[in-house]
């Protein structure tokens, strides 16, 4: 009876087929553990959250998983940073893990007229341990450098610098968060006497006047954009960006200023508040020192000389002032528009001081306050025994160096008494052959460096290049004679530190591939290699390291002897620091720092630093007559694109093809039609790129994203006194159409 | 969990072949062996599993509550998308939070994000733009269908597609003016978005609505009488196609005045449109088969040629046949290419097919009928009636005309609901009809050559006629085709000017190739055929020079209709929503 019908059936269905195996390739199910539906296919059975590896930002991601792997992943609900959102980015972190081009074996040659070829780790090993010894022999200790990331956990760049300075002997070392970041550190040790970033993401909601400056949260840090969409104060939003960016277009006001013109324009604003008496005349008593001759600094600081510099309109800059002078909580907020300047520490202080005068600081909603940009900066910050000695310290410093020797139980002499040399110093002692070997963790020199074309040549002088990475097809790796493949996010266990010092988990749920071993793995089989493994004895795991790092930090500003283990952090859901011990921790908490008034400099005040503002090292003339600024394109884009390059859902959402931001007035005079591929050339180099002529910048400057390899062919090698970091935002450029450049390749 | 050592170490190499090479260099280091044994450990649910929501109920839900309708949709209403642009900040995570979410393939992706800008030096306007399905009130890709592989839900109004049903022609990625539809080559099938219904139905929101920061996306429920009213002033959003073809229900919402010079970042922008050469092979070869059986009915209506048009009729036949086969190759599912002619009623898909069907049919009757004297001879079975049966030829010759041309003008249907400039009525239509007439008469100036040669008696009138209606049909083809580089001109970047840059731009070669194939196809060589016979002459004996020509210019002229026919494709601009710097 059965079999004719069925064969009716399937008949019909070879007919009209509305449910057969394609239809349930899409079906969705109730997730469980609080998920809503998820597709049938990658319905998990567990979910644990961990940190987002790319900015940070530091979302919560719910990993989705089966028998203990990451099938899939969607953003915590329950995370207090995100709440449940995440930027394309987050949502993709999965994808660059599973990309062809992982390196999966150490890769090595022995002279530089081969390829690199695969090896095992144990030669890898042999090879590493000789070769930096004998450079070290012929040339110094000090001969060796590393340059390391923000984008590993803090136990392996603890557990780097450990090796590298007490095991290796190296003096310099730096991070490519001094790029990045660099500035906001040296402004808060300078102001608070400690990089101090004061502020949770629960100040974005509780604002009612929030200043960016030199930001594009939009597009840079879109889910602490979306906290500043949950503000319920109606705020006034003002954004001082020379560009209409997507933030700017967001704002309440936005005040195109001319590049560069920002210091003027903060003292001036600084001026007009104490002309109108809208301080806080009873916390600058109580914990500001300076005020006096701050205010004598900026009377020069006029409405008229502002006005002259910015291009504004009084009435835009009188707005500025007033709205902060008024605001009942302001918050000023500030990316690499202001960190990634020639002036970039005294700026970020015009801000603190700004937040300092009117009290504008310790209360929810208030602060002046760095946004931070790579998922781990700030743990380098503490951490990453570069130029700084562990959890804020210095290695100038005995008292310092004795006390980090106790707590790691090393002699004395093994730690370098004098400072690092900073990124710019280290490329600089490379030119001048005083740094002979380099190790590169995790970071693309070769793309990122200012003045690319000279961080190329620089590569080629070294007598020995390890590159540590996930991809072994990077740019710096094809300078390498050794690539050491590593584990990414979500392939090992660690600890990073977002933006509003919240200590996040990152764990194992994935495999890495082939022999790629997490950079932990990796130090730690190089420290036995070169006979140091008895200095890391206590060393064991990563959560043992957090426990040594824990220790560091006891008595310091940023003590977190409160927090037990990996397992309370993630209960937590992330815990900010400070957490001495004894103090009380809860869950989802949002806490800001400095609500008693009192700060780190010895008298518990903080100090009002200022300068006179100078004139930009490059600006434009006839020959290069356009501004060019650089920054984030899109929010599906991370710095080099290492990682974003290998997600084809998020290649999907940005322009392939380089391209250069140009106002309609500048198109027009040159002729150049939209998306014309032309040459943007400065002193130091030329790239071709396609024109996006649009009003979104200004004639008279031209803006392209830092995403593409050869943007930074074109910058201009200045450096702020300092912070040491690179000023990307200024260079003089001229725009030529292909036919007027004849010796184009 | 891994348990052996040797498990583990399959497992940490991943299979690879480097293993070997390694344990040939030297021993495992048994610290490198430990720290690659650990780092093929998964530890997260051993170590961190503790923390487990019990509840079923989506987390989520608190935030996305208020982004959804409370009731069900009455009659004349349905569920639309309603997107505030005033909150979009351009993050683009409804993208990934629909291919996530709905555990789409790898670099498929249901929604796109664009860009407006426009304004003044100092009130410049930049405006990203979120689209995925409209759900339209009259859905063209459900309307294009030729298998009913849509379906719009009678409560709801969601457009749904019904994934084992469709074929994969793609030609609803076509029909869409909004790009929706997504071709996937792995499955080969088309999916789209289905606005997560049953994510709606069970109270949860859509992947998007759950993803986006900023509560920008939220579903709405629309009047469809207000959508009609709606359209009329054309206001749907700036830079997207007209709403009058589909009525696109999802809600542009701005506190903004668009400044009026508001365009897409990717108008500019013009790239080669897909080639879809199983498609052009189609065309071409269709057209030319009904142009060979149209040409050859005209001829023998005044001239007696029985003996050439039975090899005639074979070749028009079997390059027919050539085509219907090649155009399978473009379905995703071939085996299920039968279900092709269930959208009758509407798709000028299904049209198209049954038109060639029946013209293949009735032409294989009439090849069979030409040959029915010899083929009966050769079985010794007496003749057919010869009064009767060239009756029936010519009205199976007449018929056989009636539907290829009647399939062609399908073909040209087809093209022009999609509603792109290039594949208007007025610019297909005479196109197709040209490459009919111009194939049409070179084959059969070839097979009357050939019968020519073989000694067949073939007048010279016929085959001066030939070459005469030849040069008249390849001169109207090139300038019908060349007229659309008018449009260069143009101030206004139209979609017709688009064409034209394309053409004159990154298409210049295969422009150029077009020409000069078409030209010494087409014009020159039956300039210089009758060079080798007297129109005069009532039997013409042909040269094999003559016939090594006539047929060289049918290869060209093909080879040219072929090129013209991928430019008819590839340099055709499809109307979109706005795109994104560089696409």
């Amino acid at each position: 009876m059965t079999a004719p019908r069925n064969l009716g059936g399937s008949l019909a269905r070879l007919l009209f087929d509305r449910q057969g195996e394609l239809t349930r390739d899409l079906l969705r199910e109730p997730g469980q553990f609080g998920l809503g539906q998820v597709p049938q296919r990658l319905a998990p059975d567990r979910t644990t959250t961990m940190t987002c590896g790319f900015c940070s930002t530091g979302c919560g991601l719910s990993i989705h998983l089966k028998n203990g792997e990451a099938l899939n992943l969607s953003p915590a609900t329950d995370y207090p940073v995100n709440l449940g959102m995440a930027c394309p980015k987050g949502w993709e972190a999965l994808a660059p893990l599973a990309s062809k081009d992982r390196a999966t074996v150490p890769l090595l040659r022995r002279s530089r007229s081969e390829a690199l070829a695969e090896t095992d780790w144990e030669t890898a090993l042999e090879f590493f341990v000789q070769r930096f010894r004998d450079v070290q022999t012929r040339h110094g200790k000090a001969s060796a450098a590393f340059l390391g990331t923000g984008q590993i956990t803090i136990e392996e760049l603890a557990l780097l610098g450990a090796f590298a300075k007490f095991g290796m002997g190296m003096v310099h070392g730096d991070g490519n968060t001094r790029q990045c970041m660099a500035t906001a550190v040296t402004a808060y040790k300078q102001s608070f006497g400690f990089d101090a970033p004061p502020y949770s993401y629960a100040d974005f909601e509780q604002s009612d006047v929030l200043v960016f400056v030199g930001a594009n949260p939009c597009i840079a840090h879109p889910i602490m954009w979306e906290r500043v969409c949950r503000n319920r104060n109606n705020p006034k939003i003002i954004v001082i960006d020379p560009r209409k960016t997507e933030t700017a277009m967001a704002a309440t006001l936005h005040l195109p200023l001319e590049p560069k013109s920002d210091l003027v324009l903060f003292y001036a604003v600084a001026n007009l508040l104490i002309q109108n008496d809208l301080l806080d005349r009873a916390f600058i008593e109580r914990s500001v020192n300076g005020f006096e001759q701050f205010a004598a600094h900026v009377a020069a600081f006029t409405l008229e000389r502002a006005v002259a510099a910015t291009g504004l309109l009084a009435e835009q800059i009188q707005e500025l002032a007033f709205s902060i002078g008024r605001g009942k909580a302001v918050s000023l907020w500030w990316t690499m528009g202001v960190n990634q300047s020639y002036e970039g520490v005294r700026l970020a202080q015009s801000l603190i001081n700004i937040a300092l005068i009117t009290g504008n600081i310790g209360r929810p909603g208030t602060g002046a306050n760095s946004i931070t940009g790579q998922c781990n900066a700030m743990g380098s910050r503490m951490f990453s025994n570069t130029t700084g000695l562990f959890a804020g310290r210095d290695f100038a410093n005995a008292e310092h160096r004795a006390q980090i020797a106790e707590l790691l139980s090393i002699g004395t002499e093994h730690i370098p008494s004098e400072p690092s040399w900073a990124y710019d110093q280290i490329m600089e002692g490379i030119n001048r052959g005083q740094i002979k070997a380099l190790w590169v963790v995790a970071t693309n020199t070769a793309h990122s460096w200012i003045n690319q074309a000279d961080a190329h040549d620089l590569l080629g002088k070294l007598e020995l290049l390890v590159v540590q990475d996930m991809y072994s097809t990077t740019e710096t790796a094809a300078f390498a004679d050794l690539v050491l493949p590593a584990a990414g996010w979500g392939e090992k266990e660690g600890i990073f530190i977002n933006s509003e010092r919240r200590l996040g988990l990152v764990k194992k749920v994935a495999r890495a591939p082939g022999q790629a071993l997490a950079d932990f793995s990796i130090v730690k089989l190089l420290a036995e290699a070169w006979g140091v493994g008895p200095m890391f004895k206590d060393w064991s795991s990563p959560e043992a390291t957090f426990q040594i790092l824990k220790r560091c930090t006891r008595g310091r500003p940023c003590d977190i002897t409160g927090i037990s283990d990996y397992r309370m952090i993630d209960e937590m859901r992330g815990i900010q620091w400070p957490l001495p011990e004894g103090q009380a921790a809860q869950p989802a908490e949002e806490r800001h720092l400095f609500s008693d008034g009192r700060f780190h400099h010895a008298d518990g005040r903080a100090k009002l630093l200022f300068e006179e503002p100078r004139k930009a090292p490059e600006s434009v003339d006839k020959n290069y007559p356009l501004l060019l600024l650089t920054g984030r394109g899109s929010s599906s884009q991370w710095h080099t694109g290492t990682r974003t390059n290998k997600s084809p859902v998020l290649r999907k959402l940005f322009s392939e093809d380089c391209y250069v931001e140009v106002s309609p007035k500048d198109a027009r005079d040159r002729n150049i039609s939209q998306n014309e591929w032309i040459v943007v050339e400065s002193r130091r180099g030329r790239v071709l790129a396609r024109a996006f002529i649009s009003h979104v910048v200004r004639p008279g400057q031209c803006f392209m994203p830092m995403h593409y390899a050869k943007v930074n062919q074109l910058t201009f090698p200045s450096f702020d006194p300092y912070s040491r970091q690179p000023s990307y935002k200024n260079c003089a450029v001229r725009l030529l159409r292909k036919s007027e450049v004849p010796d184009l390749d | 969990m891994l348990t052996t050592t040797a498990e583990l170490q399959a497992s940490s190499l991943g299979g690879s072949p480097l293993r070997t090479s390694l344990e040939r260099e030297r021993k495992r280091l048994p610290l490198v062996q430990h720290y690659l044994e650990e780092q093929a450990q998964l530890t997260a649910v051993e170590r961190f599993s503790q923390l487990h929501e019990t509840t079923l109920l989506p987390a989520q839900s608190k935030y996305y509550r208020s982004l959804l309708p409370v009731s069900k949709p009455k009659s004349g209403q349905q569920y639309a998308f309603s997107v505030d642009l005033d909150r979009c900040s351009g993050c683009k995570a409804c993208v990934t939070a629909c291919h996530s979410l709905n555990g789409l393939d790898e670099g498929e992706t249901w929604r796109a994000v664009g860009l407006l800008h426009g304004g003044t030096p100092s009130s410049p306007l930049q405006q990203t733009v979120t689209t995925a399905c409209h759900h339209c009130i009259e859905p063209a890709c459900m309307e294009g269908c030729p298998v009913n592989a849509y379906e719009k839900d009678a409560v709801t109004g969601i457009v749904r597609h019904l994934d084992d049903q469709c074929i994969g022609c793609q030609y609803c990625t076509l029909t869409c003016p909004y790009e929706v539809p997504q071709f996937n080559k792995k499955l080969g099938i088309v999916r789209k978005c289905d606005m997560c219904s049953d994510r709606l139905a069970a109270d949860e929101a859509p992947a998007c609505v759950q993803g986006c920061p900023n509560e920008a996306i939220a579903i709405r429920i629309v009047d469809t009488a207000q959508i009609v009213e709606d359209v009329q002033a054309d206001a749907f959003l700036p830079g997207a196609p007209s709403p009058g073809i589909t009525l696109p229900t999802t809600e542009y919402k701005t506190k903004r005045v668009f400044p009026k010079n508001t365009l897409p970042a990717d108008f500019y922008n013009v790239r080669p449109a897909h080639n879809h050469f199983p498609l052009v092979v189609l065309l071409v070869l269709t057209q030319l088969s009904v142009g060979a059986f149209s040409v050859n009915y005209v001829v023998t209506s005044f001239y007696a040629t029985d003996a050439v048009q039975r090899y005639h009729a074979l070749v028009a036949l079997a390059l027919g046949l050539v085509a219907l086969a090649a155009s399978t190759l473009h379905l995703g599912r071939p085996q299920y290419g039968f279900r092709a002619i269930m959208g009758f009623r509407h798709s000028w898909m299904s049209r198209e097919i049954a038109g060639f069907g029946a013209f293949a049919a009735l032409a294989v009757a009439y090849a069979a009928g030409a040959w029915a004297d010899p083929l009966l001879g050769a079985l010794g079975l007496p003749a057919l009636d010869p009064l009767w049966s060239v009756h029936l030829q010519r009205w199976l010759g007449a018929a056989v005309v009636i539907s290829g041309l009647g399939a062609v003008g399908c073909s040209a249907m087809l093209y022009a609901v999609t509603r792109r400039e290039l594949w208007r009525l007025s610019y297909s239509g005479p196109r197709f009809l040209g490459t009919c007439a111009v194939l049409g008469l070179s084959l059969t100036l070839v097979t009357f050559s050939a019968a020519a040669y073989f000694g067949t008696a073939v007048s010279g009138v016929v085959l001066a006629g030939l070459c005469q209606s030849l040069f008249a049909a390849s001169a109207f083809k090139l300038l019908l085709d060349a007229s659309v580089l008018a449009h260069l001109k143009s101030p206004r970047v139209t979609d017709l000017k688009r064409t034209a840059l394309l053409m004159w731009g990154e298409l210049a070669t295969l422009t150029q190739a077009r020409f000069l194939v078409g030209a010494v196809g087409g014009l020159g060589i039956p300039l210089l055929l009758p060079v080798f016979f007297s129109p005069l002459a009532s039997h013409v004996q042909l040269p094999n020079a003559a016939l090594a020509l006539a047929t060289l210019g049918c290869l060209l002229l093909v080879g040219g209709e072929l090129i013209e026919r991928s430019l008819f494709f590839m340099a055709a601009a499809s109307p979109k929503m706005p795109g994104m710097v560089g696409q």
